[in-house]
């Protein structure tokens, strides 16, 4: 039973987790680096998942056909490696964050259970295992969410239960009438479907439970016009929505996406069934929407989130443009984009720390005091723009790509649009903290006691910058890891 | 001997300067300023230096796999190497000119750090062979020129920034668009591939040549996308204006040079496209400079009109097909030159600039009266733009002059009479509005600029102006004479330059026929006239008993004000509203929905059901919400008991089916 190693990135965070809730530490830096230890710990452990690779395990199985089980592929590990390295940085950021917002314990249980959890997405072997694991992922990360405990808090909570729950009932509804015809929802790279499939009939129904699946996942990765639970998600404190938008819960959704785009359904099947026409719809208004109410807010983490929901429509693109060149686009805009953001969140973070401004129009020379902050916020910035040579940018190339190859200019305009548009909602968040009008200089002396903020949060944000600015002019180890999980499942 | 060290050298150079300058200035700020004088010294030395291996090899190229995905692909050739080493010349001069000139500024350090950063850029831009590469040199010259100039940071300067910033990511993503497609149609990386498979292409290369002629206008200036150049240029502190204005065109009309001539080898719509567009510059250009009070916005505007003359060169190149040789020969020289006599009006500007702190035409007229050296320089300056035969501006307005009428009698057709005549009747405006600048500045007698007493001359700055400030001035007055007299000595170079683009005949016209020079003489006689009769009478005004200076053209119809803003505003809002629509339907929707059922609840009804109890309650009315409590009351008990036994049917079917 060695294929028993599968569960220990998913057991181990539960472990970590109650470790924090039950033990007391002395001090609460014996508690931080035990925490920070043992997530790198994790991080390892995912990484060794490799050696792994192709191996099944069962967990349960309800039926001979519906199973409870784990199976480590390449995109699996793609996925695991990437969340569980950012969850690393970011326990780093926010040992030193949550000191001011309280309740660290809670905190702590909440964000280690939740890796557990999207551990276990990950390695999902079939659609019901990464259901299960999905649902919980709501469950796990709802305290989280409602951490102030104040009133628009929980009023928040509540829209992102309901917005999931909802997702979640798609879901299901769509898994149901898969079952009816497939008889199987374990993940297969082939599809599950097979030859035995006379479309003409069935076209329209299989289309129906196409869009009902993706609908389902589109909640959590923020699919207009499910969209509206992320803005409100972005009370909860910074690490949280960093996560939230970084990591773990949208892209949970977009890792649904393409498991049930490339591994239930097929790239021929849907062009087949026609079922992508819909949904390119919904992308496009998703794109353009994020970036035009992006600019409209002052609020920086709001303006952060439609961000998300814009930049989050490239990745759904990429998925469903179903080609080779857009799904390595897709990709490696989902790594890059999670890069880019939890710079952007963890920077926001660290003004909001050491000013206490939360607005964009507050924040007017704030680059003088906080220059390291400020630098990896606009590196960050000048990188979802896409400005070449950052790794933004080389998304975008990609996708721009399979939009042409997939013969739909348009998606390739929007995209440019929206790359316009997201220059013309960052850069001046940059211009103003480093190069304020001179008229404005007033608020010089409001942030006379404005420091850079402490080490380990600055000392996160600057190695995650660091790894953009490598991605960007390094990025063909990644782009080629990606392009043999691309091959396995696009054929040309 | 390998040539790659050096080539790699040029690009690092600036970017070392632009850090260690940093670093440096930190502490000193003298050590810096020789530091950056000694690193954009070193890249001129470097650079020239290239000169001799150049003319026996080929082309030199240096690849290096995997950065960005596609590799560094740095090429050096004729053609190149007259952007490359004007820009590193020029560049030398306005770091030595800054070290003076910045004295009183702020924020020194952040200047010189962009300043060296744009340096590096923009020398990618003309040595890059990939167009990956070659965007996004293009994308850093944009940001780090972005900072310069709005190096001010009053209101001006960020208004002016803005516009260049949206402008210029407007027209990167554009060109962004035509090299996606470009590649999408060819899968070509390289220039070079580009145009080996772009013959091929039906008529979408059309669609693909003006997305990247549009990217590449916005920096050239190229009408209508000129906007944001009269606003930009003159918000920058002089050595950056300078720069911009000599240098960065530069680097769009090389873009629109390679797209027109070298990809599509001189395609005939396209060069017809590109002559109109210079001819409207030319004049635009030039007629709004006569209007313009600030000394710097009128050059900002003389840049553009003379991006017009290059543009209307490099459509000539193509309309002339076997003769666009001579053609070549103009645009080479006149973006050589362009370079030298802009950069040394800017100067002097600036010099100006340093004394008084205002260009205003109204209050700096006079200023110029007694100041030697700064008097011949201008003078030198403007007859070098105006194209007075000796002069540098005469070889390439000539040249391309001459190209026009040789178009014209290939062609023939009111188009070509058209374009002769906006020819000559720009080049008067040039004239005009430079002597309005001449004579206001340095003909003007003022009494605010009295001839200086000795003791004065001591005192004041401007006469023992450091040699800082003076040397690029000489310098390039020089340079102005040594191409207007001896422009033959340019021609073998040019001449290999333009062998790699396809045109490489031996030039065979005259530059000082006495045709040319009357024509030259005409123009300039011209240009007085309308000086005289235009500029005197019509733009002058007697306000509080001063002559003053007006503009006028402030309240006409301006493009961006009147056209691109609102146009833009209009989509923004109109989008803005829609998409706020879908923003908030979902939430919206449903809380009607809620409402709406929250109304049917609240709804009074009579009750009929309570049977024998009626009569005592006939007047009594319950709302449903409460009818329903009650029957939930009634039925409580039933729904706990079904509840908890599907909870048992439930465990009991998930035992039997994972045991079966």
């Amino acid at each position: 039973m060695e294929n028993l190693y599968i569960l220990v990135p998913i057991v181990f965070p539960f472990i970590i987790a109650f470790m924090v809730l039950l033990r007391s530490f002395d001090t609460r830096v014996l508690r931080n680096i035990m925490v920070v230890t043992l997530v790198l710990c994790n991080f390892f452990l995912v990484l060794l998942l490799g050696k792994f690779q192709g191996q099944e395990l069962f967990l349960m199985s309800f039926n001979e056909n519906i199973n409870l089980f784990l199976k480590v592929d390449k995109f699996a590990i793609f996925f695991a490696t990437m969340a569980s390295f950012l969850w690393s940085i970011a326990t780093v950021y926010s040992t030193k964050y949550m000191e001011h917002e309280g309740r660290e314990k809670a905190f702590f249980f909440f964000y280690m259970t939740t890796l557990g959890i999207t551990m276990g997405i990950a390695l999902s072997g079939s659609l019901f295992t990464l259901y299960m694991f999905y649902e919980l992922l709501t469950l796990s990360t709802y305290p989280l969410v409602i951490h102030s405990r104040t009133d628009a808090a929980l009023s928040s909570g509540i829209k992102y239960l309901v917005y999931s729950f909802i997702g979640a009932t798609f879901i299901i509804t769509g898994m149901i009438l898969l079952y009816q015809y497939t008889n199987t929802l374990d993940f297969s790279p082939m599809g599950i479907f097979g030859e035995n499939l006379s479309a003409d009939i069935e076209k329209k129904k299989l289309m129906a439970i196409y869009v009902l699946l993706f609908l389902g996942f589109g909640v959590k990765a923020a699919l207009a016009p499910f969209h509206a639970w992320l803005p409100n998600a972005m009370v909860a404190p910074t690490p949280v929505s960093a996560l939230l938008h970084a990591v773990a819960v949208v892209k949970s959704g977009i890792f649904g996406l393409v498991r049930i785009s490339y591994f239930i359904f097929t790239p021929v099947l849907i062009s087949v069934i026609e079922a992508d026409v819909f949904i390119n719809i919904l992308i496009g208004i998703t794109i353009l929407m994020g970036s035009i109410l992006a600019l409209h807010h002052d609020n920086l983490k709001k303006r952060l989130a439609y961000s998300t929901i814009s930049q989050l429509g490239y990745i759904i693109l990429g998925i469903s443009l179903l080609n080779h060149n857009a799904f390595i686009g897709g990709m490696l805009h989902l790594i890059n984009h999670a890069f880019i953001k939890i710079v952007l969140f963890f920077c926001a973070g660290s003004i909001y720390l050491a000013s206490g401004k939360t607005k964009i129009s507050e924040i007017r020379g704030i680059g003088r005091k906080m220059p390291v902050t400020m630098i990896c916020f606009a590196i960050a910035s000048f990188s979802l723009v896409g400005i070449p040579p950052t790794n933004g940018f080389v998304s975008k190339w990609y996708l721009a790509l399979g939009g042409l190859e997939g013969n739909k200019l348009l998606f390739v305009i929007i995209l440019l649009i929206s790359a316009f548009l997201t220059a013309a909602y960052l850069l001046p968040i940059v211009v103003t903290a480093f190069l304020p009008a001179k008229e404005m200089d007033h608020n010089l002396e409001e942030f006379k006691d404005v420091k850079e903020s402490p080490f380990p949060m600055i000392y996160s944000i600057v190695l995650l910058t660091i790894i953009v600015l490598i991605l960007g002019i390094f990025p063909n180890p990644i782009i080629s890891f990606i392009d043999e999980i691309a091959s396995n499942i696009i054929w040309r | 001997m390998d040539y790659k060290e050096l080539i790699l050298l040029i690009l690092l150079l600036p970017t070392i300067g632009a850090a260690g300058g940093f670093l440096i200035g930190l502490n000193d700020e003298k050590k810096r300023d020789i530091f950056n004088i000694i690193i954009t010294g070193i890249n001129f030395i470097i650079v020239s230096y290239l000169f001799i291996p150049l003319s026996s090899h080929t082309g030199m190229e240096v690849f290096i796999p995997n950065i960005m995905g596609v590799g560094l692909d740095l090429k050096i050739d004729m053609l190149r190497y007259v952007f490359i080493w004007i820009t590193s010349f020029i560049w030398f001069l306005a770091t030595v000119y800054s070290s003076q000139y910045l004295i009183n500024y702020i924020n020194r350090n952040r200047y010189y750090a962009f300043f060296m950063l744009t340096l590096g850029a923009t020398l990618g831009v003309f040595m890059s062979e990939n167009i990956i590469n070659l965007s996004t040199f293009f994308e850093i010259m944009s940001f780090t020129s972005y900072v310069l100039i709005i190096h001010d940071q009053d209101r001006y300067a960020h208004d002016a920034g803005i516009s260049y910033l949206a402008m210029a990511i407007a027209g990167s993503f554009i060109l962004l668009m035509g090299l996606f497609l470009a590649y999408d149609y060819t899968g070509a990386i390289t220039l070079a591939q580009l145009k080996s498979s772009f013959q091929s292409l039906g008529p979408e290369k059309y669609i693909i040549a003006v997305l990247m002629l549009i990217g590449f206008g916005v920096k050239a200036s190229a009408f209508p996308l000129h906007v944001w150049l009269p606003k930009a240029h003159p918000a920058a502190p002089s050595p950056a204006s300078a720069v911009l204005s000599g240098i960065l065109i530069k680097t769009g009309i090389f873009g629109i040079l390679m797209v027109s001539t070298f990809i599509f080898t001189s395609d005939l719509k396209i060069s017809y496209l590109l002559t109109t567009i210079g001819l409207i510059n030319m004049f635009l250009g030039g007629f709004l400079a006569m209007f313009q009070r600030n000394i710097k916005t009128i050059f900002a505007y003389s840049s553009m009109s003379q991006a017009g003359y290059i543009l209307l060169g490099i459509g000539l190149v193509g309309l002339l097909k076997y003769e666009g040789s001579t053609a070549m020969y103009g645009v080479l020289f006149h973006i050589f030159n362009h370079a030298i006599f802009k950069v040394l009006l800017f100067f002097i500007a600036g010099l100006i600039y340093m004394v008084l702190h205002e260009l205003s035409i109204n209050i700096i007229r006079g200023f110029g009266k007694h100041t030697k050296v700064l008097k011949i320089v201008f003078i030198i300056a403007m007859c070098a733009i105006t194209g007075v035969p000796g002069f540098s501006g005469y070889i390439g307005k000539t040249i391309i002059h001459h190209s026009l009428s040789e178009a014209a009698h290939m062609n023939g057709g009111i188009y070509f009479t058209i374009a002769e005549i906006v020819f000559t009747i720009s080049s008067a405006f040039t004239v005009a509005y430079l002597t309005k600048v001449f004579v206001s500045v340095f003909l003007h007698e003022s009494d605010d600029y009295k001839e200086p007493t000795i003791q004065e001359k001591v005192k004041s700055p401007i006469y023992h102006m450091s040699l800082r400030a003076l040397i690029p001035l000489i310098a390039l007055s020089l340079m102005i004479l040594l191409t207007g007299l001896f422009p033959y000595k340019f021609m073998g170079a040019f001449q290999t330059a333009m062998g790699k683009i396809g045109y490489g005949l031996k030039f065979n016209g005259h530059l000082f026929d006495i045709h040319s020079i009357l024509s030259s003489l005409f123009t300039i006689v011209l240009g007085l006239i309308i000086y005289i009769f235009f500029i005197r009478r019509l733009l002058v005004k007697e306000i509080a008993g001063e002559k003053e200076y007006i503009n006028p053209t402030n309240s006409w119809f301006s493009i961006e004000r009147d056209f691109y803003k609102p146009i833009f505003k209009n989509i923004y809002h109109g989008l803005f509203k829609v998409f706020h629509f879908i923003d908030h339907g979902l939430i919206t929707g449903a809380e009607n929905a809620g409402n709406f059922f929250n109304n049917i609840l609240l709804k009074e009804v009579k009750m009929d059901f309570y049977g024998e109890y009626q009569e005592a309650r006939a007047d009594e009315h319950k709302t449903i919400a409460e009818i329903i409590g009650y029957v939930k009351l009634v039925f409580n008990s039933m729904v706990y008991s079904l509840y908890i036994f599907a909870i048992i049917l439930a465990l009991t079917l998930l035992f039997i089916m994972s045991y079966k």
